[in-house]
């Protein structure tokens, strides 16, 4: 008899998800699914809005990223207006990009992966949380808050508040920035390298014990997605489109972000309302690719600063040859990429022109179409508008970091599940190894689906009419 | 937005609550309001949309710490005051947003400390997306919330 296990809500991601996996006949899995199963529609109600109102409205699709919807719409009002924003501007915002970057990864590293990775999968799941974190290594528990709250610091000191700043604007950032400020932030850094270094390194001793793990969590041949500089480097803010292949060919390069939708195409799905990018060349789905950290170091040359160019270089050697193929080492990548951060934010800081006083350009809209690209934590970030006349918007299209990896997470967890489920045995372990395959991701479901919704955690088991069978409950 | 202590207690004020969900904002607003009338040396005052973790590094700083809330389940207007305690099964399943008691439980936690701690609410009728105005009942706790709070800034520190 056909079985389907539903796993609702996923936890400990950003957002709200349900997996669902049917089981055939002698409990093996004949199929995985990721849905989203909600809908907020911001491309929608947006239309009608003053294009200037987008960088605040669409910063709303998020509690936790809302800096990178910030400066991905801003990008696109940029280009709206047609200016090129003063170098010190375009530091700045850098920087308060970074500062987003630390604190998101410091938030997936540490309170919702943690537990899996300190505790284990099969850890009793009343233990198997962030108090349980705490008992078992607490100097890494307020390692992890330090680190988001320099994040989060840091946000404040430029953008005035932490969830949703409004000091960036179209054609640059609103108010340039006082030595006192600079000063407080740059004293801050060496403590969280000292901590991201620290850390890097406890992981590194932790990766050998997870080789099973990293076998089969998305372990799987997809191209990779990102934003490198002209010169191939590490890039959070601007640069240009990169797409390599699992085999590490460089298929595109050097591709202006404006012209993304030659590249990308994007199919939907009856089961979930998260779209499905693919690489329109290989159409869809072959077309699957994954962005974010991984993709990101797996893309680059370098990234450009010292000490992350050390762990580039052994985040390389996680494999022999070629990308690295496992969506485990998300989890490395975004250690990389905190070292990497912080070294960055201290040399824009000390960068001669930071306390510059020309830190905006000013125009009216110059053309009816803009489109702003940046990095967010979780990957590449797509904000597409159309105005009229009047600077009002006609049209919207957002393409949100964890919507290009809905394949690829669909894909891993199918690859899990066939690993690690078995559907006459069910063990809560099991079902935490399918969960946590998506939080390798760290998926931001508010972003990507628009959901919105409660959170008690069931699982159930159907029988092929849908009757249900068995069911775990948790908190 | 740590205050320097001096020889009284150091006393953390916590507003939060969405700006744009109706009374759901009077936290930050009263917040925003004792830091605009002034609080004694050693008082500091922030504002939030939401809990997030990090402010467990704020909350052990501190002595006393007062959180600044809307409720949902009373008569439209009532101010209420109670104390709290850590309470580590006020766990959320996500991250990025977390109750006050789940806070005192990660500084018990992980720092072997909590401070005395209050939550002042004031009952709400209206939390409509898209709102950023108080309805007039909640508009009228205002002043004995900030009165609430400026009794237990004065109160003695804990023996």
């Amino acid at each position: 008899m056909s079985r389907t296990l539903t796993i609702e809500p996923v936890t400990r991601i950003e957002g709200h998800a349900r997996i669902t996996l049917q089981l055939g006949d002698t409990g093996e899995v004949e199929d995985a699914k990721f849905h989203l199963t909600q809908f907020r529609g911001f491309e929608k109600f947006c239309e009608g809005r003053p294009y200037r109102e987008m960088p605040a409205l669409t910063a709303r699709t998020c509690g936790i990223c809302p800096v990178s919807h910030v400066i991905a719409s801003n990008k696109a009002c940029d280009h709206l207006l047609s200016v090129s924003i003063p170098p010190t501007g375009e530091k700045l915002r850098r920087i308060i990009n970074l500062a987003q970057l630390t604190q998101s990864h410091a938030l997936s590293f540490f309170h919702l992966s943690s537990p899996d990775l300190l505790l284990g999968w099969d850890a009793d799941p009343a233990t198997r949380n962030i108090f349980g974190v705490m008992r078992q290594d607490p100097a890494l528990a307020k390692d992890g808050i330090r680190l988001r709250q320099i994040g989060q610091t840091i946000i404040e000191t430029l953008g005035g508040k932490k969830i949703h700043p409004t000091w960036v604007v179209p054609g640059g950032v609103s108010e340039a920035l006082t030595q006192e400020k600079r000063d407080a932030m740059l004293a801050m850094l060496p403590e969280g390298l000292d901590i991201a270094k620290r850390t890097y390194a406890f992981f590194k001793t932790l990766v050998p014990k997870f080789k099973d793990e990293a076998s089969h969590f998305g372990n799987q041949p997809t191209m990779f997605l990102s934003l490198v500089t002209p010169k191939g480097n590490l890039e959070h803010y601007d640069g240009l489109l990169r797409i390599k292949d699992a085999q590490g060919r460089i298929l595109e390069d050097m591709v202006p972000p404006h012209e993304y939708e030659r590249l990308i195409g994007e199919a939907v799905e009856d089961f979930s309302y998260m779209k499905f990018p693919y690489y329109k060349p290989l159409g869809y789905p072959k077309g699957i690719y994954r962005v974010g950290p991984l993709a990101r170091l797996n893309n680059v040359d370098a990234c450009g600063t010292p000490y992350a160019d050390v762990a580039l270089a052994e985040f390389h050697m996680l494999q022999e040859s070629g990308p690295i193929a496992s969506s485990f080492h998300y989890h490395y990548a975004r250690l990389v990429e905190i070292i990497y951060a912080l070294e960055m934010m201290e040399r824009l800081l000390k960068d001669p022109t930071i306390l510059d006083a020309r830190v905006r350009a000013r125009a009216r809209s110059n053309r009816y179409e803009g489109i702003g690209v940046s990095e967010a934590p979780r990957g590449i970030l797509m904000h597409h508008y159309r105005i009229d006349d009047d600077g009002l918007v006609t049209w919207v299209n957002l393409i949100i970091a964890t919507g290009h990896n809905n394949l690829a997470m669909n894909q891993s967890i199918r690859q899990v599940a066939d690993a690690y489920v078995d559907g006459n045995n069910l063990q809560e372990g099991m079902l935490n190894r399918v969960e946590a395959v998506i939080r390798c991701f760290d998926p931001c479901l508010s972003c990507a689906s628009h959901a919105f919704g409660e959170m008690p955690l069931a699982i159930e088991l159907k029988d092929a009419s849908g009757r249900v069978v068995d069911t775990l409950r948790r908190g | 937005m740590t205050g320097s202590r001096t020889a009284g207690t150091k006393v953390l004020i916590i507003g939060y609550g969405s700006p744009i969900r109706g009374d759901d904002a009077i936290g930050p607003l009263v917040a925003d309001r004792l830091e605009r009338e002034g609080v004694p040396y050693g008082v500091a005052v922030i504002s939030r949309h939401i809990l997030t973790a990090e402010l467990v590094a704020d909350l052990v700083e501190h002595d006393r710490v007062i959180f600044l809330d809307a409720a949902v389940d009373g008569p439209p207007g009532e101010v209420r005051c109670r104390q709290l305690a850590p309470d580590a099964s006020a766990m959320s399943t996500m991250a990025h947003f977390l109750d006050p008691r789940e806070l005192l439980a990660w500084c018990e936690t992980l720092y072997g400390q909590v401070p005395e701690t209050f939550l002042v609410s004031a009952c709400g009728t209206s939390f409509d997306y898209a709102n950023y105005s108080l309805t007039p009942d909640a508009e009228a706790a205002m002043e004995p919330m900030i009165e609430r709070v400026r009794q237990l800034i004065a109160q003695p520190a804990p023996i």
